[in-house]
């Protein structure tokens, strides 16, 4: 009888941390991306002309940049997870030079790819109300009629005594940027493993077309200009090899 | 045992607390343009009826000043949707101060760095630094709690506001009386809901107003969107973004500014984005008040700017005119009509409600009441 009791018992604890366990693993947890700044082979330092005009003669220096991540989509093995009103505004002004995002309330599954845009979408782009970080009255926004800069990147060019003004704000539908990465390995919520990127703010000069800044010191309503831009930010984005695939 | 008896004790404690502590009245029918964007009240000081007649009369009141001759409204005068009219304010001391008397206009948006340089974060925290400046107001906190424990009528308003007479309580009923300061009913709000057309003057200067010139698709623009958001018409939220060098001095002149907040040399020489509501009503202009008119604002944008190194590149980098790209001079190039036109729209800013509303006024005064 007492032994009887005593592997109900067992069985009873057995069974409750099995539930408590399930319970655990099908709750939704959080994801982080994490997006690095370099400048090509160097860190991203603000207001220093430490970097020479791809194009070109003179060196440069960035006052600001910063730039919209919508849409991000997480491919599961269940299915796709699009993140409510997933509109970030990225900037990298602080210590580490680098831009988190916290992605709450991740259904539990195992991820093999996350989308997300450079940019914003069509609707939200001609809409005035504050969605995520999207705010009509925010450096980022040209006004009502225009909509929003996708990427904003200002800064000076300097050549002998020469210091000209760079004024890069590329916006418009078509220049959204949907980028689409494969993980080497899955992720699932709450794991340690953040998804890392690294963001080349160069690559926006040299990503399939090199700009010389001194033939092209400011890009804002040219559409041709715009889309020469935005097809050079479409490379600037990638995956940052785990420290293990780089060994 | 013990323990559960402690429990029951602060349970006792907590519930006679908050059985005599005020209970203040959430403010009612509080509403702003959903256009201004979200906006956020601190949870420990909540908008209520009781803090905002508090406020209302401490703002009003002379005794907050260490002789007593001045209140915040000596500088900040309703009818000049609360500035002075002088280039630099004056305080108890006679002294000119620094700077311009900014205008309380719709403060719970736009940066949430107060001062012309940005050193408080909070309306709070900037409440209290006039009172204890020396040639501001120049009063000791303890010495005004003591007058206003002495007074009449504060004493019972404080009880139903929030408790105590404190510093704290101070500053926190002065913020919310500040965060009900909102104008959002002049000729361009008015427009942006529908209810009327801009004339064709203010028209073309709202458009100039809203764009960055960009001569390669022959937009012609006034560039002060690039700094003065289009619905709050104030400087930018987030971060630093609502601070500025606006090209008023060379290098050599070039004052400390936001450079005093963060101790980064590159940003020297700039200040606090004002909002631009009720601009024609809060001459003179810029943070030392150099500017006595409009006009001489456009232009001063137009063709005054001096350049440094903290100097904004999209003021640098905007012009109506082609360049010969190797001696860049640094102009707009808006024409006459033009600079009309973007004055004319910023007198579309006025807000006569706001300057007249009688919540917003001396309750000293309000026997003798001027006519709106």
């Amino acid at each position: 009888m007492r032994k009887l009791l005593s592997i109900s018992v067992a069985i009873g604890l057995l069974l409750t941390g099995a539930a408590i366990y399930v319970y655990q693993t099908s709750q939704p947890g959080t994801l982080r991306m994490r997006f690095d700044a370099v400048v090509g082979d160097q860190p991203l330092v603000f207001n220093d002309a430490r970097y020479s005009n791809p194009g070109g003669a003179g060196m440069f220096r960035i006052r600001d940049f910063q730039f919209f991540i919508s849409n991000i989509d997480l491919h599961g093995e269940k299915g796709v997870y699009r993140l409510p009103d997933s509109y970030y505004l990225a900037r990298f002004d602080n210590s580490s030079t680098s831009y988190q995002i916290d992605l709450a309330n991740v259904p539990r599954d195992r991820y093999s790819a996350v989308t997300f845009s450079i940019g914003v979408d069509e609707v939200a782009n001609g809409s005035i109300m504050s969605v995520g970080d999207l705010d009509p009255n925010s450096r980022m926004a040209w006004n009502w009629e225009v909509g929003y800069k996708f990427l904003l990147f200002e800064g000076a060019l300097i050549d002998s005594d020469t210091i000209r003004p760079l004024v890069y704000h590329v916006g418009f539908n078509e220049n959204r940027k949907t980028l689409r990465f494969n993980l080497p390995e899955e992720v699932a919520p709450d794991s340690s493993d953040a998804l890392i990127f690294t963001v080349d703010v160069l690559a926006l000069f040299t990503g399939k077309t090199t700009v010389d800044m001194a033939a092209l010191p400011s890009v804002k309503f040219d559409r041709d200009d715009a889309r020469l831009l935005a097809d050079n930010y479409g490379t600037m984005i990638s995956l940052t090899p785990t420290t293990d695939d780089a060994q | 045992m013990l323990s559960l008896c402690g429990l029951v004790l602060i349970a006792t404690i907590y519930g006679f607390v908050g059985y005599i502590g005020p209970k203040p009245t959430p403010l009612q029918g509080f509403t702003a343009p959903f256009v201004f964007g979200n906006f956020k009240v601190p949870v420990d000081n909540p908008l209520t009826q009781e803090a905002v007649q508090l406020g209302r009369r401490l703002f009003y009141d002379k005794q907050l000043s260490g002789d007593n001759t001045v209140s915040c409204s000596t500088c900040h005068l309703q009818h000049l949707a609360f500035t002075d009219g002088r280039a630099r304010s004056v305080g108890v001391s006679g002294k000119m101060l620094d700077f311009n008397s900014m205008s309380l206009a719709n403060l719970m948006w736009g940066s949430r760095h107060f001062f012309w340089n940005g050193r408080v974060d909070s309306l709070e925290e900037q409440a209290l630094a006039p009172i204890q400046h020396p040639d501001e107001m120049a009063q000791n906190l303890d010495d005004l709690i003591d007058e206003l424990a002495a007074d009449d009528v504060y004493p019972g308003l404080f009880k139903s506001a929030y408790g105590e007479i404190s510093a704290e309580n101070i500053a926190r009923a002065l913020a919310t009386f500040e965060r009900t300061l909102i104008s959002s009913d002049s000729k361009y709000d008015q427009y942006l809901r529908g209810e009327l057309k801009l004339s064709a003057e203010e028209e073309l200067g709202r458009k100039l107003f809203m764009a960055h010139p960009d001569i390669k698709v022959s937009l012609r623009g006034g560039n002060c969107i690039d700094c003065h958001s289009q619905f709050l018409t104030s400087g930018f939220n987030a971060q630093f973004d609502g601070f500025s060098n606006n090209g008023l001095d060379t290098e050599a002149l070039l004052t400390s500014g936001l450079q005093f907040t963060t101790g980064q040399v590159t940003d020297r020489g700039k200040f606090k984005v004002p909002t631009l509501r009720n601009i024609a009503l809060t001459a003179p202009y810029m943070h030392d008040g150099r500017f006595t008119t409009l006009e001489q604002v456009l232009d001063h944008y137009n063709e005054g700017i001096r350049v440094s190194d903290s100097l904004s590149p999209l003021i640098m980098e905007a012009d109506n005119q082609p360049q010969d790209g190797v001696n860049i001079r640094i102009s707009l190039n808006l024409n006459e009509e033009e600079k009309r036109a973007v004055i004319a729209f910023l007198h579309t800013l006025t807000d006569h409600n706001f300057i007249t509303e009688d919540k917003f006024s001396n309750p000293f005064d309000a026997d003798t009441k001027p006519d709106a």
